[in-house]
């Protein structure tokens, strides 16, 4: 079992013109997870949860506080899905997978096999990205982040270049491949619908860095956005989340 | 009822026109080589006589008989052999160049002046600095060829370079990739397409300049034979070596290279339908 | 891959004083020009003593130089380059006037006519492939040594290039345009020297470019395999007696000439008459393609 342990994180960044302010992008950010558990940061944008994110895959390193993944096996393995699908353009939809692991190849080919089946881009593997439409290349990306077995799961809004008859067959699909697996995923997005449907715990961050509430969504799954019980629950978050926007702006 | 006829007719009007438009261009085609062939024959015959522009026929009987007797393939071999020596040097220097020219500031300014005169000195320089170095040599065509391809190489990796996609870059670094891996699996498959386009444009010029090297300094290939020819005062020996390099050319470009540059850039889509 | 910020002085620099200023001066921008100048010079001094052939860049400039002025001798040496230079100049005129004359013709024949077209464009791309030390040495069986042979080349070599831009420039009118100034009922004299002549224009313009750098090589190589003087001859004379400072030194005279006119003249004309087709000018590439008619 894996935890993410996050103290008091605090991200400054360097002015961009001379005579600038810095810009605080997190200020003071506590939070933990464990376990099997599926967590949104959902935000406006400039609250800070893409800085969160950079600095939980270690990418960035915060000016201050610390972020702690732990496992009992060691070290823990991160996988990463992005907003754009981020696939070698000249390799194949298989060879993308391959790329992303360090187990030998024939174990490693059948294992990814099973993960494109899982996103049903299985008669897919030999195909390459330009051959596939903006949904299926985005499949491929969730498909690669789980089949590297992370311990963490980062999700940076992968779902907001997508039309929204695609992204909401992704979510379905999501939802599907995490009951599966039962990850621990950090998922980030500007949506709060989105999040509501997808995670049981929702981190609320407001503009300047800091989170807002920590809601637990204890709705079962699967999660159909036409179901009744969803929809009230996604606009009592929505009304929580207008609250906050205007506590900020008054 | 009447829709469906009213399809069809507008269907077969279109195809007719189609059809009628690859006549022309077919035609325009045939008639302009038939016309070439006609007006030299003509001009060979009653303008200047057969001594100073022989005839059509003795051109191409002479053409055949280098073909036949396997000057042709021995000389094209060794034009062709250098010409894909010097593009192997051109791409080994050039790629390395364009890639520091396109990451640093201080070898974009140092590699500047060198690339643009490179590129835009006239190609005699080359054959002259081949042949000043080497002398009467193999080797001469082929510096001039590495010469001529750099710069177009060099620039077109920087500009590849200096758009190359820093999301591969992050993603591999998410993922833990090495930089090693990095290297070998993002930067040059994406450096990869500027380098070969680097390749393409200057092929026709380097090719030109690969000749005009052999003409003073080589003793094998077709510039040398051309130059043989001329000296020899055998004028039916120049046409007839002239054209087979044009011919052969025309066919390098339009069904080798195509094909190549198809193959490699397979992953690109650009064919239509593709889509899924 | 660290990349090296030009402006920033080294880590760890601590002197100040000359040794810190060089230090700069050496990696600005200027500093990384002249170093690859200087470079360039080093090696070919280099070539120098290591193949007993090649010239030193020294004798090499002191030779242009007694060219030039005649230098302390006299006699003999005095003004042999203006002459020859001047001939050589007059021949490239000529041709080169030619050339754009029948090269505007084809080209607006081959742009507005499919059937010219179909007819000529095989042609026209095989003419544009030749490499002009071909043209050189037919015009030179045909016409034997004197002025013809490298005018003639001039014209074979240059024509193409008008006849191919212009032709572009042409089909640059798309129908759209020709259809808006029917509606309007503009009258066939405005439309020519509003619609046609300024598009036509930039691509004459630059065909007229490629011709010049394309032609100049041609006369050269027709003087040298066939010709008693001018440019050409005098590099042939100086590599024929084996003396190399002296084909050098004429080679380097010649490739300055026409990169000095390309970039002195041409480029600043070019950009000024295309600057409605974009604000950003040609990119480098654009310029090797023109560099590349040779």
């Amino acid at each position: 079992m894996a935890t993410l342990h996050v103290e008091n994180i605090t991200k400054v960044f360097p002015p961009l013109t001379k005579r600038g302010t810095p810009v605080r992008a997190l200020n003071g950010v506590s939070f933990e997870m464990s376990g099997q558990v599926f967590v949104s940061v959902v935000g406006p944008s400039g609250c800070g949860k893409s800085t969160l994110l950079n600095i939980a895959s270690g990418v960035d390193t915060p000016t201050a506080g610390t972020l702690d993944l732990t496992h009992n096996d060691g070290e823990a393995g991160i996988g990463y899905v992005f907003q754009d699908p981020r696939l070698l353009p000249w390799r194949s939809v298989m060879d993308n997978l391959l790329y992303v692991s360090d187990e030998d190849k024939e174990s490693a080919r059948k294992k990814a096999q099973t993960y494109l089946e899982m996103v049903g881009l299985g008669d897919f593997a030999h195909m390459y990205p330009n051959q596939l439409s903006g949904g299926m290349q985005q499949r491929v990306g969730i498909a690669r982040a789980f089949f590297v077995d992370p311990d963490l799961l980062l999700m940076d809004e992968p779902f907001s270049h997508l039309d929204a008859i695609t992204a909401r067959g992704l979510r379905e699909q999501l939802q599907e491949i995490w009951n599966e697996t039962r990850k621990m995923v950090l998922f980030v997005t500007h949506d709060v619908r989105e999040a509501v449907e997808l995670s049981n715990r929702i981190i609320m961050m407001a503009r300047g860095g800091q989170i807002h509430a920590d809601i637990e969504i204890d709705l079962p799954y699967p999660r159909r956005p036409s179901d009744p019980a969803v929809a009230m629950l996604q606009a009592e978050i929505l009304g929580r989340f207008e609250e906050m926007e205007a506590e900020l702006m008054g | 009822m009447a829709q469906a006829t009213l399809a069809e007719r507008q269907a077969k009007q279109v195809s007719q026109y189609a059809a009628r438009k690859r006549w022309q261009r077919t035609g325009g085609l045939i008639l302009g080589w038939v016309g070439f062939i006609g007006i030299w024959y003509l001009i060979s015959e009653f303008v200047v006589g057969p001594y100073l522009l022989p005839s059509p026929l003795a051109v191409g009987t002479h053409m055949w008989e280098i073909i036949q007797d396997g000057q042709f393939i021995r000389h094209f071999w060794s034009s062709i052999l250098k010409v894909f020596a010097g593009f192997g040097i051109g791409l080994l220097i050039g790629t390395p160049v364009g890639y520091f020219m396109g990451r640093s500031k201080y070898w974009k300014a140092f590699f500047h002046d060198p690339v643009m005169v490179a590129g835009s000195a006239p190609g005699i320089t080359y054959a002259v600095m081949a042949l000043v170095i080497f002398g009467i040599s193999v080797d001469g065509p082929i510096l001039a060829v590495a010469l001529v391809s750099m710069p177009y190489i060099a620039i077109n990796v920087a500009e590849g370079i200096e758009g190359a996609d820093q999301k591969l870059i992050d993603m591999s670094r998410a993922f833990r990739r090495s930089e090693r891996d990095i290297l070998r699996h993002v930067l040059i498959p994406s450096i990869m397409p500027f380098a070969v386009a680097g390749v393409r444009l200057s092929f026709a010029y380097a090719w030109k300049v690969e000749q005009l090297t052999e003409v003073f300094g080589s003793s094998s290939g077709v510039g040398f034979k051309i130059r043989q020819e001329f000296e020899d005062f055998s004028y039916t020996g120049v046409l007839a070596w002239v054209l087979l390099f044009i011919i052969f050319m025309l066919l390098l470009e339009r069904f080798v290279l195509v094909r190549l540059e198809r193959r490699l850039f397979r992953w690109r889509g650009q064919e239509e339908g593709e889509k899924t | 891959m660290s990349s090296l910020n030009a402006s920033q002085p080294a880590l760890g620099e601590v002197q100040p004083g000359i040794f810190s200023t060089l230090q700069r001066a050496l990696t600005s921008g200027w500093g990384a020009r002249i170093s690859a100048y200087i470079l360039f010079l080093l090696i070919w001094q280099a070539l120098t003593w290591t193949i007993p052939r090649v010239p030193g860049p020294v004798p090499v400039f002191v030779f242009i130089w007694t060219e030039m002025t005649g230098g302390p001798h006299g006699g003999v040496l005095r003004g042999q380059f203006w002459g020859h230079f001047l001939i050589t100049l007059q021949r490239f005129s000529f041709g080169l006037v030619i050339a754009i004359v029948t090269g505007t013709i084809l080209g607006i024949l081959i742009g507005s006519l499919p059937f010219a077209r179909a007819l000529l464009n095989d042609t026209l791309l095989v003419f544009l492939a030749l490499p002009a030390i071909i043209w050189a040495f037919l015009t030179v069986m045909w016409f034997g040594i004197g002025d013809k042979a490298p005018i003639y080349t001039t014209f074979l070599t240059a024509a193409p290039f008008v006849a191919v831009n212009v032709a572009q420039g042409v089909r640059a009118i798309t129908p759209d345009l020709h259809r808006m100034s029917a509606a309007f009922g503009v009258p066939l004299t405005k439309r020519i020297r509003y619609l046609i002549l300024p598009a036509v224009m930039g691509y004459l313009f630059a065909g007229i470019r490629f011709a010049v750098i394309t032609g100049w090589n041609g006369v050269l190589l027709a003087e040298f395999f066939g010709s008693a003087e001018g440019v050409g001859w005098r590099t042939r004379f100086w590599y024929d007696a084996n003396r190399y400072r002296g084909f050098v030194g004429w080679i380097i005279v010649f490739i300055i000439f026409i990169i000095l006119l390309d970039r002195l003249v041409f480029t600043r004309i070019q950009r000024r008459v295309f600057r409605w087709r974009d604000a950003q000018g040609e990119s480098e590439i654009a310029e090797f393609a023109a560099a590349s008619t040779q």
